[in-house]
C-alpha cells in the first residue's frame, strides 16, 4: 500500500534512507562476504563430513522441539498475561523477559545447577527415568528453551491481546463452554502471533551457542561444531561450515516466516 | 410460559454498581433501557446474559431462573454494537457456530435473511445491514428466549440507522422473540420501545410506556433525559374543578390535575412540541394557558426551529420553518403563546 507522505520533506527523507542504509549494508555486508569466500567445492566438501552433517540435522531438530515445548507451555501463560490482572503481574512479565537479560553463558552455568549430574531436576529425573541431560539433545533443548521462550510468550500474548473480547463472549452467548470459545474462536484468532513467536523461538534457538556449550558440550550443535571447527582447523573449514549452516538456517526461517505471515486470514482483521 | 423478570438484582462492580433493579415484561414485547453513558445500561445486559452474576436478586426467563448459569446455558441473543461476526469464519460457518444448530435450520436461515450468495464471504467483506442479518441468523441459530442489544445503531450513519431499525423493529415483531434495547438516544428509545426503563447511576428511575416516560416524567432527571426543555419550578396555590394552578414567578400556569395532593412545591414540565406559538390569542382558551412572549435566541437543528423564549418565565418551544417565517419569529419578536393545560406534567418535589 501507498502511503501519502505530503507533510515529510523529500530531503529529511533522503537523509534518512542514506543513514539507514549504512545500517543494511552493515548487517548485509559481512553476510556476503561469507560467501565470497566460499567455492562450491569446499561447501560439497564440508557438506560431505558426517558430523558437519549431524551437527546442522541436531541444531535444526533441537530447535524444532524447543519450539513445540515454548508453545505448550508459553501459549497459556500468554493467555493469562494477555486476558487477566492478577496481584503481581508486574513480576511475572519481569520473570519472562529475564532470559533476555541473562547472559547465555550465565544462563549456561544456572541451568548446569539445575539439569546437570547433581542438579536438583537433573539428578531426581536421572534417577527416575535413567534420562539425562547431560550429553543428550535434552539438555540442548533445554538450553534452547531456556533463552528462547520469551519470544513466544511475548508475541502470543500481543496476538491474544488483538482479539475483541466481545467475540469471545458472543460465542459464550451462543452455547459454547469457555474451552470451545478458547479452541473455535480465541485460538484460531491468535494463530498469527503464536505462530510469529514460534518462528521467533526457533530462530533464536538454532543461532544458540552460549548457554548450549556450556549445558552439554556434547553432542554438539552447529554453532559448537562450527567454534569446535575454528578451535581445530582456523577459518577455513569453520567459514565453509558458517556458510553451509547459514544457508539452511535461513531458507527454514524464511519458510516459517511465510507460513506464519504469508497466509493471512483471508478477510480477516489482523 | 411467563415473561422475564429480573428481580431485586444488584451488582457491586466498582467502577459500576446495579442497585435493587427490579423490571418483568412479556414475552414479544421490545424493552428499552434509556440512560446516560456510565448508568450501567451495558453492565445491566452483561448481567442478564450471564457474564455477571448478581451479588444480590434472581433473574427468570420464561419459567426458568438464570441467575447463576453461565451464558452458554441461557439461550440469549446477545447483539453487540458492530455484530461481533468471528472474522476467520464465513457467513455460513458463522450461523453454523450455535452448537445447537443442525444444518437444515441454517440453510432456512440464510434463505430467510436473503444471505444465499453471501454464504462463503468473510465479514470484512460485507454491508452494515449483512453484518446486522448474519448476527441475527446467527443468534436465531440457537434458537434464542430473548434478545440483547448493545447501543446496536450507535456506529452507523444516520441513513443506514434509520433502514436497519426499521427492518429490526419489523422482524422482531414477526418472530415474536422479546428484546431488550440499550441506548443513550430518547428518539430511538421512541420509535423502539412498547416500554421504556430509565437508568442512572445503576438505578432505575422510571418504568413504563414510551407515552408515560415521555410525557409523564417522574423526576427532574427522566425529564431532563427524555427531552423536556421547560421544567420551572412553582406553587400550587389552587385546585377546583380539575384544574390545579401552579404559581410560577410571577405568573400562574393552569394544570389538569392529576392527583398530585397535598404536595405545594412542583416542577413543571413543557415539552417544547407542547407549545404553540400564533399572532394573537385564540377565543376557545377554556383549558389552555395563553402568555404574551418575546422571542429571546433562535436555533435550528435538523427539521426544526428550537425558539426560546421569555414568558416572565423562560420556555422553549419548537416550530417548522414555516411557521418560523411566517411569525417572523427573530430575536426581540413579541407572540402569544399557548400550552394546554393536559400536555403540562408535574413532579412534585
Amino acid at each position: 500500500m501507498r502511503t501519502k507522505t505530503l507533510t515529510l520533506s523529500r530531503g529529511l527523507l533522503l537523509t534518512f534512507w542514506l543513514i539507514g542504509g549504512l545500517l543494511l549494508a552493515f548487517i548485509l555486508l559481512p553476510l556476503l562476504q561469507l560467501y565470497a569466500t566460499q567455492t562450491p567445492a569446499s561447501l560439497v566438501h564440508i557438506a560431505a563430513m558426517e558430523e558437519v552433517r549431524d551437527a546442522i540435522w541436531l541444531s535444526l531438530v533441537a530447535a524444532f522441539v524447543t519450539a513445540i515445548f515454548a508453545g505448550l507451555f508459553g501459549v497459556p501463560l500468554a493467555y493469562l498475561l494477555a486476558r487477566t490482572t492478577f496481584p503481581g503481574k508486574a513480576l511475572v512479565e519481569v520473570i519472562v523477559d529475564l532470559p533476555l537479560a541473562v547472559p547465555h553463558t550465565v544462563a549456561g552455568i544456572a541451568l548446569l545447577f539445575v539439569f546437570g549430574r547433581t542438579g536438583i531436576v537433573g539428578a531426581s529425573i536421572n534417577a527416575l527415568t535413567g534420562f539425562q541431560f547431560w550429553g543428550t539433545i535434552g539438555g540442548v533443548i533445554v538450553a534452547m528453551l531456556f533463552v528462547s521462550a520469551p519470544y513466544t510468550v511475548n508475541a502470543a500474548r500481543v496476538g491474544f491481546e488483538s482479539i475483541d473480547p466481545r467475540l469471545e463472549k458472543v460465542a459464550r452467548t451462543l452455547g459454547a463452554n469457555p474451552w470451545s470459545v478458547f479452541r473455535r474462536i480465541t485460538l484460531p484468532l491468535a494463530r498469527r502471533g503464536i505462530l510469529t513467536g514460534l518462528t521467533l523461538t526457533y530462530a533464536r534457538s538454532i543461532s544458540e551457542f552460549g548457554a548450549v556449550i556450556i549445558l552439554t558440550y556434547y553432542p554438539m550443535t552447529a554453532p559448537v561444531k562450527i567454534y569446535d571447527l575454528f578451535l581445530q582447523f582456523g577459518l577455513g573449514d569453520s567459514s565453509a561450515m558458517a556458510a553451509l549452516y547459514l544457508l539452511v538456517a535461513l531458507s527454514l526461517f524464511i519458510l516459517f516466516r511465510h507460513l506464519a505471515y504469508g497466509r493471512v486470514i483471508p478477510g480477516g482483521r489482523q | 410460559m411467563n415473561g422475564i423478570a429480573v428481580k431485586n438484582v444488584s451488582l457491586n462492580l466498582g467502577a459500576f454498581a446495579l442497585r435493587d433493579i427490579s423490571l418483568t415484561f412479556d414475552l414479544g414485547e421490545t424493552f428499552v433501557i434509556l440512560g446516560p453513558s456510565g448508568a450501567g445500561k451495558s453492565v445491566l445486559l452483561e448481567t442478564l446474559a450471564g457474564f455477571y452474576h448478581p451479588d444480590r436478586g434472581r433473574i427468570e426467563i420464561g419459567d426458568r431462573d438464570v441467575t447463576t448459569m453461565p451464558p452458554e446455558a441461557r439461550r440469549i441473543g446477545f447483539m453487540f454494537q458492530d455484530y461481533a461476526l468471528f472474522p476467520h469464519l464465513t457467513v455460513a460457518q458463522n450461523i453454523q457456530f450455535p452448537q445447537r444448530a443442525d444444518p437444515v435450520r441454517v440453510g432456512q436461515l440464510l434463505a430467510r435473511f436473503g444471505l444465499e450468495h453471501l454464504t462463503d464471504r468473510k465479514p470484512v467483506n460485507l454491508s452494515g445491514g449483512e453484518k446486522q442479518r448474519v448476527a441475527l441468523a446467527r443468534a436465531l441459530a440457537m434458537d434464542p428466549m430473548l434478545f440483547l442489544f448493545d447501543e446496536p445503531f450507535s456506529a452507523l450513519d444516520a441513513r443506514t440507522r434509520d433502514t436497519l431499525r426499521g427492518e429490526l423493529k419489523t422482524l422482531l415483531h414477526q418472530l415474536g422473540i422479546p428484546a431488550i434495547f440499550v441506548t443513550h438516544d430518547q428518539a430511538e428509545a421512541l420509535m423502539l420501545a412498547d416500554r421504556i426503563a430509565v437508568l442512572r447511576d445503576g438505578q432505575l428511575q422510571q418504568t413504563g410506556t414510551p407515552a408515560e416516560v415521555f410525557n409523564a416524567p417522574a423526576n427532574e432527571f427522566v425529564a431532563n433525559f427524555v427531552g423536556v426543555e421547560t421544567l420551572l419550578p412553582g406553587q400550587i396555590v389552587a385546585a377546583s374543578d380539575g384544574i390545579v394552578s401552579v404559581s410560577v414567578g410571577n405568573k400562574t400556569l393552569r394544570v389538569a390535575d392529576r392527583g398530585v395532593r397535598g404536595a405545594m412545591s412542583v416542577l413543571a414540565c413543557i415539552r417544547p412540541e407542547d407549545v404553540a406559538l400564533a399572532h394573537r390569542t385564540s377565543s376557545d382558551s377554556g383549558t389552555n394557558n395563553q402568555f404574551a412572549v418575546r422571542v429571546v435566541s433562535v436555533s435550528t437543528f435538523g427539521p426544526f426551529f428550537k425558539i426560546t423564549l421569555d414568558a416572565g418565565f423562560p420556555l422553549v418551544a419548537y416550530t417548522t420553518k414555516q411557521l418560523y417565517l411566517d411569525l417572523e419569529l427573530s430575536p426581540g419578536a413579541s407572540v402569544i403563546a399557548s400550552i394546554d393545560a393536559t400536555a403540562i406534567h408535574l413532579i412534585t418535589i
